[in-house]
C-alpha cells in the first residue's frame, strides 16, 4: 500500500534529501568526467603502448638502461625520440591547459621532466654524438643541457653544471677552436671544490662515469601540492679507473651532483598554480564545513520550533540552502586536484664524472673502483673493465655507470 | 518499494550531467590531427626555437641562388669542380649537418644546368678500391685504369652554423647565423660568402615553466 502520509520529522529529512540526493548522484558521476575519452597511447620501442603523455619518460628510462648495457643505437633512438619532444616549445596545448585547471592533476600534462632530467637527456645524447665522431653536435647537446638549466630562481644556480661547461670547451678545442672561455667558466663554477684539469689536445680516450642514485621526487604539503626532492647519500663518493696493473690511475671525481641541481632550482611557475589550487581546495572545504554546520543548526532550530507547534520561520529553507551549498563545496573541494607531478626518471645517477687521457690504440684492461667518503675503494662495487682504443683520429668514448639498469 | 520522494527530477538532472560528460566537448582535436602534407618551407604546427626544416630549405635556396650569380661559376669556361666539406655546427642544436650540403648540392645541380660539377669525396674509398680491382685485372675496365682520372677540386664549399641563445622568465630566444663560403682550392681565397640569419622566440605554457 502506498503511504499517504509521513511522520513530520521524516518529511523534513525527505525535504532535505531531494536536492542532496540529486547532488550526490551528480557528484558520483562527475569524477568520471575528469578525463578525456581514450587517452592516446604511444608505441615506444620495447614497451607495449605507454600513454602518450608518458612517452618521453619511458624513452628516457629505456635510454639510460640501453646506454648501461652497451646498446648504443637503442639509446640513441630513444634519446632522439625524447629530444623530438623536448626540443620544441609546448604552447597552446590542451593537456597543459588541463594540468593548470582546478579539476585535473599536474600529471595529466605531457612529461618533459624537470630541468635536471632534461639536462641528462642532452648529456647522454652528447656522449653518443661524440662517440660517433661528431664533437660539434656533442657540443650542441652540452650547450642545450646547460641552457635547460637556465632561469633558476637564484641566478647563482642557473646553468651551473661544471661538466657541461668543461665539455663544451673541450669539444671546441678538439674542433681547433678556442675552448679557454668555457674552461674558465667551468673553473668558476667548480670554485674551490676541485681543480679542473687543462685540456689535453692529444687525449684520445674520453671516459664518462656516473655513480650514486639520483634524486627522488615526492609530493609534500597538505594536498601534495609541493614538489620536493629526496636526496640519498650513497656510499660511492668518487671513482677511479686503474689500468695496466696499477701503473695508470685515472681519477674520476664527481664534477656534478644531480641532487644538488634538483634542489637549487627554486620554485616553478607551476608551483604557484598548484599553490593556488591548494588554497582553493582548502577554502572550499572550510566553507563547505561552515555551510553544513549551519545547515544542521538551522534544521535543528526548525525541528525544535515544529515540536513547539510553531512554524519553521524560514529555518527549514535555510537548512536546505546551506546543506546544498555545503555539499556543493565538498564536491568541488574533493574534485580539485592540487597534487604535484611526481613522475620521474627513476634510473638516473647522482654524480657525474669525466676524464680524458691518451692511450695507445689496442686493448687495455684494469678495474673501475668506486670510493667512499674517505677515499677507500668499495670492494663490493669494484668491477673489471676492458677497453679497446681505436686507431685513427676519432676519440674513443667510454661510458661507465655504477647503476646496472 | 518506492523512494520517499519522487525520483524523476534528480535522476533526470544526473542523467543530463552525465550525458554532457560523455562527449569530448571542450577538448581540442580529441581524435588528433590527420597527417597534413606541407611545403617544406612552411612553418608547421609543431615548432620550437631551433633549426627546423623550413629554415634549412629557405637558407639552402638562398645560398644556391647566390652561388650561381658569382662570375667564377656563371662565366667559367669549363664547369668548375666543387668539393663539399662538412658544415660545422656551433649552435646549441644538434642537427643532421649533411642535410644542408645535400640540399645545397641538389639545388645547385638542378638549377645550374651543368655550370658546376661536384666531386664525390664521400665515395673516395670505394672508388679507390674499384680502381685497384681494375688495375689488378680482377674486374673489367672500359678505360686505362692506370691513368689518374679522379678530379681535383677547384673550389671547396662549406658552411658554419653559429648560434646565440637566451632564456629568461619572459621566454626563450634563439638566433642562428647560417654562413657558407666558397674557397678557391689553388689560392685559398674566399671567392664567395653569404649568410642568412633567423631569430625565433617563444614562451612555453606555464605548466612547463
Amino acid at each position: 500500500m502506498r503511504p499517504t502520509a509521513r511522520p513530520r520529522a521524516f518529511r523534513g529529512v525527505a525535504a532535505l534529501s531531494r536536492p542532496l540526493f540529486a547532488l550526490l548522484t551528480a557528484a558520483a558521476g562527475l569524477p568520471g568526467c575528469a578525463t578525456a575519452p581514450d587517452e592516446p597511447r604511444a608505441a615506444v620501442r620495447g614497451e607495449a603502448g605507454v600513454p602518450e603523455r608518458d612517452r618521453v619518460l619511458h624513452a628516457c628510462r629505456a635510454a639510460a638502461t640501453a646506454l648501461r648495457t652497451g646498446d648504443y643505437s637503442g639509446a640513441k633512438a630513444r634519446l632522439d625520440d625524447a629530444l623530438a619532444r623536448l626540443g620544441g616549445l609546448i604552447v597552446d596545448d590542451a593537456a597543459a591547459a588541463r594540468a593548470r585547471s582546478l579539476f585535473a592533476a599536474e600529471d595529466t600534462k605531457v612529461f618533459v621532466g624537470e630541468p635536471y632530467e632534461r639536462v641528462m637527456v642532452y648529456y647522454y645524447r652528447g656522449i653518443l654524438y661524440w662517440r660517433d665522431g661528431e664533437p660539434d653536435n656533442a657540443r650542441a647537446c652540452f650547450r642545450s643541457g646547460q641552457f635547460n638549466d637556465a632561469g633558476a630562481q637564484d641566478e647563482r644556480f642557473s646553468s651551473d653544471y661544471v661538466l657541461l661547461e668543461y665539455l663544451e670547451g673541450l669539444a671546441t678545442a678538439k674542433l681547433q677552436g678556442d675552448g679557454a672561455d668555457a674552461l674558465a667558466r667551468a673553473r668558476v663554477l667548480a670554485g674551490e671544490r676541485f681543480r679542473l684539469p687543462d685540456y689535453a689536445p692529444g687525449a684520445n680516450v674520453l671516459i664518462f662515469a656516473e655513480y650514486g642514485y639520483g634524486p627522488r621526487k615526492v609530493a609534500a604539503g597538505r594536498f601534495g601540492e609541493q614538489l620536493r626532492f629526496q636526496i640519498q647519500d650513497p656510499p660511492s663518493r668518487s671513482a677511479r679507473l686503474v689500468l695496466h696493473e696499477g701503473r695508470t690511475v685515472v681519477p674520476l671525481p664527481a664534477y656534478d651532483d644531480l641532487g644538488f641541481q634538483a634542489t637549487t632550482r627554486g620554485g616553478r611557475v607551476m608551483d604557484h598554480i598548484l599553490g593556488r589550487k591548494a588554497v582553493f581546495k582548502a577554502a572550499t572545504n572550510a566553507a563547505a564545513d561552515v555551510a553544513l554546520a549551519g545547515s544542521v543548526i538551522a534544521a535543528d532550530q526548525s525541528h525544535r520550533r515544529e515540536l513547539r507547534g510553531k512554524e519553521g520561520g524560514g529555518s527549514e529553507s535555510a537548512a536546505v540552502g546551506l546543506g546544498v551549498l555545503g555539499i556543493l563545496g565538498k564536491v568541488v573541494s574533493s574534485a580539485t586536484r592540487a597534487e604535484a607531478d611526481t613522475r620521474q626518471w627513476d634510473n638516473l645517477p647522482q654524480r657525474l664524472s669525466f676524464a680524458a687521457l691518451r692511450l695507445p690504440p689496442g686493448e687495455h684492461s684494469g678495474r673501475l673502483e668506486f670510493l667512499d667518503r674517505e677515499g677507500r675503494a668499495l670492494a663490493a662495487r669494484t668491477r673489471p673493465v676492458s677497453l679497446s682504443v681505436a686507431p685513427g683520429d676519432r676519440d674513443t668514448v667510454l661510458f661507465f655507470s655504477e647503476l646496472s639498469r | 518499494m518506492s523512494l520517499p520522494f519522487r525520483s524523476g527530477p534528480p535522476f533526470l538532472l544526473a542523467a543530463a550531467l552525465l550525458g554532457g560528460c560523455a562527449t569530448s566537448e571542450g577538448v581540442r582535436n580529441p581524435s588528433g590531427v590527420p597527417v597534413t602534407e606541407m611545403r617544406p618551407d612552411e612553418r608547421g604546427f609543431v615548432a620550437g626555437t631551433g633549426i627546423e626544416a623550413q629554415d634549412m630549405v629557405a637558407v639552402t635556396d638562398r645560398m644556391a641562388r647566390s652561388i650561381l650569380g658569382i662570375p667564377q661559376i656563371s662565366r667559367a669556361a669549363t664547369p668548375p669542380s666543387v668539393v663539399l666539406e662538412p658544415v660545422v655546427n656551433n649552435t646549441r642544436f644538434p642537427v643532421n649537418k649533411d642535410i644542408f650540403l645535400t640540399r645545397l648540392r641538389t639545388q645547385l645541380n638542378s638549377k645550374a644546368s651543368g655550370r658546376v660539377s661536384f666531386l664525390d669525396r664521400d665515395l673516395m674509398k670505394t672508388l679507390q678500391r674499384e680502381r685497384e680491382l681494375k688495375r689488378s685485372g680482377q674486374v673489367t675496365a672500359s678505360a686505362d685504369p692506370n691513368v689518374v682520372e679522379f678530379g681535383g677540386a677547384d673550389y671547396f664549399l662549406t658552411g658554419k652554423l653559429d648560434g646565440m641563445s637566451t632564456r629568461t622568465a619572459a621566454g626563450t630566444s634563439d638566433y642562428v647565423l647560417y654562413s657558407f663560403r666558397l674557397t678557391d682550392a689553388r689560392t685559398s681565397r674566399i671567392v664567395w660568402e653569404d649568410s642568412a640569419e633567423i631569430k625565433k622566440q617563444g614562451l612555453e605554457d606555464a605548466a612547463y615553466r
